[in-house]
């Protein structure tokens, strides 16, 4: 077949800093890294410390990220898991209430394998937007932690191991960063390498042709939800360990910076967009503001209203509604420069 | 008549063969009682109108639909399972609307479904090899590792391709493949399917284009309003007896139908329109007047009426509407509604109609201003006014309580045009409307264009169904590309010119 | 799947989907009545409608912005608590009228931000009203300093939230006159017809000549204006005001609203179901609180609700297609 005619269609892509420029206009993560070195830069001249004082701002990177990643795989897929937050918390009050604590890890962690399946019963099986479905097991689970734990606080029978866990193992690095660490590279792997992962975006992108071309989509669908489930469930069991205790009111805040993380990161909520290193992007800029504001002396407060406005600019910024609105001004001024009389 | 399987022109043996197909979505049925056998090695071409049911039957054998009677085989064995099933048993389709994950490369687009695994993870290596394989053996070059939804829109088709062949098919379906490829990228793409076939592939290869079936095909099989007309060899027949059949004898034009037409004052005119697959073009509509927009699907008709008024994003070029001695810019669609266009779109379920509500209240949507006291919907008013225009259409049954979702297509339609006749328009532009609708309701929509038109309302028609649009205009233009390829009126529009014009680009490497 | 013989089944979850609400509303109440002690008292029905108002107010007027079909607004946590904070902490310093007109342009602004982001930059609204809830709250624990302010015990405040009619407090009333007037609004106007019709299509909707961006504004409008009144109605009744008070009101007016059977996807609904949604949420509480059932089984009890709501929507919308 060598002697076959080729069609040329476009631009040949053989010269190495062509075929550079292609690969990187490929990426999704460009808003998310340029918001990153704004923030790395403006800390490094205003408030240095956050690098010195590293382990501090990886525990806090890790804490809003870990949650963040195991939603991306969902929001891949073109859904959202709203659950969480809730499983978060019904995972640490799970694990706290078994006293041997190896068997209190293994069970809340498929408490959190066991609610992705349920979520996806909903979404799959009977057909509901997962927005809803998610949002009704949002309460269901809240309400779950709060009556497995009698609506207090409950505290570890075996609290050295604990306290074990938090101690830092590798140099300053504590068993947090280094989980979270593991699920981000875990995740990476499976979004690029392994074949369900890349079919993640093939479901969020083209459902359609996802299932023309033979995909099991909903198989694919029920592996997000789970994978989601269990990174919840995990970052449950993290806090729980670090401690001590387990509170059913944990992770209040964790469902909406998780999403802010992201979107930040360029994940689109529409599906089918985005990356896992978008999201550790995001959560790395999301973390250095909140301990570079904390250390700085700024309050809380005045750190999440930083945050919100860094959320507002970027999904008012993302390329698609940035084109509608550029396409609508163009369309309305050549109009309006043709009604001037001729 | 069944299909002949006598055929000496057909080279190998039977691959796919449907039996007695019939399929019908709601009440009508799209399918009726089809049989179709393709050898190996063979190119069958599959023509007919639009809503003939071809593209219904072929998502059939590629087992995205189950048929409701019939059955399909491959070597013999029937094919049961969906899409799975069959592209397991070698089937593969080439959609009419593309069918990519513009965020996957190419190469993994290639694979999409199929990727080469070793304990689950993706063999980078295997699947980029595989897909350039693919890609080598239709001869296109593309980066491997580019997204898709950053190449152009005719590498994405032979994209498609790409990923139909690396399945190693035994019978290829393609839709329309042509619609959006220049003249250039056509040729090649007739020339490589000739290659495949050669190698013993069968494909069935749908087109409206008539030289192109001339070109490559062995045999054609002829549809109509869902009926299998005949199947014949290429040899044995000629494009004119080919029209004819896909056309029908019943069908055949009625010059005793066209109007008496004294056209007024022109009210819609349009200079140098540029917008998406618009490629400038000047047009005029007069008062009293239909004018039809002919051309192939793909051609840039839809793109631009949607540009002329505003609907879509124009790039260039002005467009005025003159009413009651004052000529007014359209700026943007509101301004355009403002000053009495009325838009039918093409897609009525999706942009026509409001589906959950009921037709009074789509019917009063556009007129809500003058329905209203103090900004308060008066009810008895607005179902006065909904049922006079439910009644003037002729909608059936006439209870304007009723969901717009819950009429057939063709009292959709009605109820779209019964909502804009309530303005009064100066301008009503239809996209093709009456696609999907029964022979009954065609003819009612069709009179109610005439009346409008008789009544002095400048009207602009955009239709693929030939004897429509042959029916209706005063004056056709036919676009090809983006441009105005040509004009015809009176006498001289015949079927046979407005399909030349159309084609033109398609009349590739015709000896 | 022979046509025009349905199944009995589809056609009893279609009733459920579509009048359900009203029916179990109904049994709900007639069932507290009769079997639950201490639940026909005067204390008792005062507290459900104390309870109920304020999420209510928000309720009926956010479900303008879910029949638009754009999911919900999470920021009126942050609207309702600002609206309270201001009515109360400037009303001590500078008169009830300037206190009254700061909330109102608080509210103007954030329907307007809201809006615009959504309606004319095409933005995702739960992305959209995320961050402008990070941004509100921040701004007022920031300036409130997170503490609770106390009205005077004397002051007109106070009084309004002490005001009862027909042995009812005063909020039940803002909250029935507003179903009333928002219902009308929906119901009868332009403006809400256009509301529906853009939630329906929102495509059939622009082609019929609709500044639709317009709509999208005023739907986020209409929210921020009853999420005002409804942080009017929370300061009055405990004459205080803090930061933190409207917390979980996002999602816990979604869930009326879902349980009232509007849908999510936009079109489908009405104010007087989000109102029986409200009722149907506060008495069932009522109940478990009157039966000694913890906060825990409450919540599981409206999660499991709204799960149910939109499965027999779903599944009923399924029959129906068949």
């Amino acid at each position: 077949m060598n002697s076959t005619p080729t069609l040329s269609l476009g631009p040949a892509t053989t010269d190495r800093s062509a075929r550079l420029r292609a690969a990187l206009a490929r990426r999704t993560e460009w808003r998310g890294l340029a918001l990153l070195a704004v923030v790395v830069v403006a800390t490094l001249s205003f408030e240095p410390l956050v690098f010195t004082a590293y382990p501090v701002t990886l525990g806090r990177v890790a804490l809003i990220g870990l949650v963040a990643l195991g939603l991306t795989a969902v929001i891949l897929m073109g859904e959202l898991d709203l659950s969480v937050a809730s499983t978060l918390a019904v995972a640490g009050v799970v694990m706290a209430s078994i006293p041997n604590v190896a068997l209190g890890i293994v069970v809340a962690l498929c408490a959190g394998l066991l609610i992705g399946l349920v979520n996806a019963f909903f979404v799959v099986k009977v057909g509901i937007n997962s927005f809803i479905a998610t949002l009704g097991m949002l309460f269901v689970l809240r309400g779950l932690a709060f009556v497995l734990s009698g609506e207090k606080p409950v505290r570890m029978a075996d609290i050295e191991a604990g306290i074990a866990f938090g101690a830092p193992i590798i140099g300053p690095i504590t068993p947090r960063v280094l989980i979270f660490v593991l699920v981000f590279i875990g995740l990476q792997i499976f979004v690029t390498k392994v074949r369900a992962g890349r079919e993640f975006y093939a479901v969020g992108g083209n459902r359609q042709a996802a299932r023309d071309a033979g995909i099991p989509v909903s198989r694919r669908l029920v592996t997000g939800f789970m994978l989601s489930g269990f990174v919840a469930a995990l970052a449950g069991v993290i806090n729980t360990m670090e401690r001590t205790a387990a509170d059913p009111t944990a992770g209040s805040t964790v469902l909406l910076a998780s999403i802010a993380a992201a979107i930040i990161g360029g994940v689109a909520l529409t599906g089918g967009r985005g990356s896992i290193v978008g999201t550790l992007v995001g959560a790395l800029s999301l973390g250095i503001i909140e301990v570079g504001l904390t250390l700085s002396g700024v309050q809380v407060d005045v750190q999440q209203i930083f945050i919100g406005g860094v959320l507002l600019l970027a999904v008012i910024t993302d390329p698609a509604s940035f084109r509608a609105v550029v396409g609508n001004a163009r369309s309305f001024l050549s109009g309006r420069r043709g009604e001037t009389p001729a | 008549m069944t299909a002949d399987q006598t055929t000496p022109e057909a080279p190998g043996p039977v691959v796919i063969e449907a039996e007695s197909i019939v399929k019908r979505f709601g009440g009508a049925t799209a399918v009726d009682d089809v049989s179709i056998a393709v050898r190996s090695g063979e190119i069958h071409g599959l023509v007919g109108e639009n809503g003939a049911g071809k593209s219904t039957l072929m998502r059939i054998l590629a087992g995205i639909l189950t048929p409701d009677q019939g059955e399909v085989r491959v070597d013999g064995r029937p094919l049961t399972g969906g899409t799975r099933a069959a592209l397991d048993a070698g089937i593969a389709l080439v959609h009419q609307e593309l069918s990519l994950v513009p965020e996957l490369t190419t190469a993994e687009n290639i694979m999409l479904g199929a990727f080469p695994t070793r304990l689950g993870f993706t063999n980078a290596r295997q699947l980029r090899g595989v897909a350039a394989t693919a890609l080598r053996e239709i001869g296109v070059s593309v980066d491997l590792d580019e997204r898709v939804g950053r190449l152009s829109v005719a590498l994405r088709q032979f994209v498609e391709i790409a990923r139909a062949v690396a399945r190693k098919p035994r019978v290829l379906i393609l839709d329309e493949p042509t619609a959006t490829l220049t003249p250039a990228e056509t040729d090649y793409l007739l020339t490589m399917l000739q290659r495949l076939a050669e190698g013993g592939l069968a494909i069935i290869y749908i087109s409206h284009r008539i030289p192109e079936i001339f070109r490559i095909c062995d045999r054609v099989t002829v549809l109509r309003d869902g009926q299998l007309i005949g199947t014949t060899p290429i040899r044995a027949t000629t494009p004119a007896a080919l029209v004819d059949q896909m056309v029908g004898r019943e069908y055949k034009l009625d010059l005793q139908i066209r109007r008496e037409s004294t056209p007024g004052e022109v009210v819609l005119a349009a200079r140098g329109v540029r917008a998406h697959r618009v490629h400038g073009v000047d047009l005029d509509v007069r008062a009293g007047e239909i004018v039809g927009l002919g051309g192939l699907v793909g051609a840039g008709r839809t793109e631009l009426v949607r540009a002329m008024i505003g609907a879509d994003i124009r790039t260039a070029g002005r467009v005025t509407v003159t009413a009651h001695g004052r000529t007014r810019s359209i700026s943007s669609y509101q301004s355009a509604v403002r000053n009495g266009v009325a838009y039918v779109p093409e897609e009525r379920r999706t942009d026509g109609l409001a589906l959950t509500m009921s037709v009074a209240e789509n019917i009063a949507l556009p007129n809500r201003r003058r329905l209203a006291t103090g900004g308060v919907l008066r009810r008895s008013r607005v179902s006065a006014f909904a049922q006079r225009l439910a009644d003037s259409v002729g909608l059936r049954p006439p209870d304007i309580r009723k969901d717009a979702g819950d009429y057939s297509g063709g009292n959709q339609q009605k109820i779209v045009i019964a909502k804009w006749l309530g303005r009064n328009p100066k301008v009503i532009v239809l996209d093709e409307p009456t696609r999907g609708v029964d022979v009954g309701a065609k003819a009612e929509i069709h009179r109610l264009i005439r009346e409008l038109a008789d009544q002095g309302t400048a009207v602009l028609v955009v239709s693929s169904d030939l004897p429509e649009l042959l029916e209706l205009s005063d004056v056709i233009h036919v676009i090809r590309d983006g441009r105005i390829a040509g004009t015809l009126s009176g006498p001289e529009a015949d079927e046979r010119s407005v399909m030349s014009l159309a084609a033109g680009g398609g009349m590739v490497g015709k000896a | 799947m022979k046509r025009g013989t349905r199944p009995s089944g589809a056609q009893t979850l279609q009733w459920v989907s579509e009048r359900g609400i009203f029916f179990f509303t109904a049994a709900l109440v007639a069932f507290a009545a009769l079997f639950i002690d201490n639940f026909v008292s005067i204390v008792n029905i005062t507290d459900v409608f104390h309870r109920a108002a304020p999420i209510g107010i928000v309720a009926v007027g956010m479900t303008f912005v879910v029949i638009s079909g754009n999911y919900l607004d999470l920021s009126v946590v942050a609207q309702v608590a600002t609206a309270a904070v201001v009515l109360i902490a400037v009303s001590n310093s500078a008169g009830l009228g300037l206190a009254v007109l700061a909330a109102l342009a608080i509210a103007l602004l954030y329907g307007v931000v809201n809006g615009v982001a959504v309606g004319y930059l095409r933005a995702n609204a739960v992305i959209v009203t995320l961050s402008t809830t990070f941004v509100g709250l921040g701004i007022l624990r920031w300036l409130s300093g997170g503490s609770i302010f106390f009205g005077p015990p004397d002051g007109p405040i106070r009084a309004l939230g002490q005001v009862k009619v027909v042995g009812l407090p005063l909020s039940a009333l803002v909250l029935v006159v507003m179903t009333a007037a928002l219902a009308f609004l929906l119901g009868r106007t332009n403006f809400g017809f256009l509301i529906r019709s853009f939630g329906s299509n929102r495509t059939a909707t622009r082609l019929a000549g609709v500044d639709t961006s317009r709509v999208v504004v005023g739907a986020f409008l209409i929210t921020s204006l009853s999420a005002m009144v409804a942080g009017f109605v929370l300061a009055a009744f405990s004459n205080t005001a803090v930061s933190t008070m409207a917390q979980g009101f996002d999602f816990g007016a979604l869930a009326a609203i879902i349980i009232g059977g509007t849908s999510v996807f936009g079109g489908k609904g009405s104010v007087l179901r989000t109102l029986l949604g409200v009722i149907f949420v506060s008495v069932l509480t009522n109940i478990l609180v009157l039966s000694k059932i913890g906060f825990g089984w409450q919540q599981m009890a409206i999660g499991a609700l709204i799960v149910l709501a939109v499965s027999v929507d779903t599944l009923a919308r399924k029959a129906a297609r068949r």
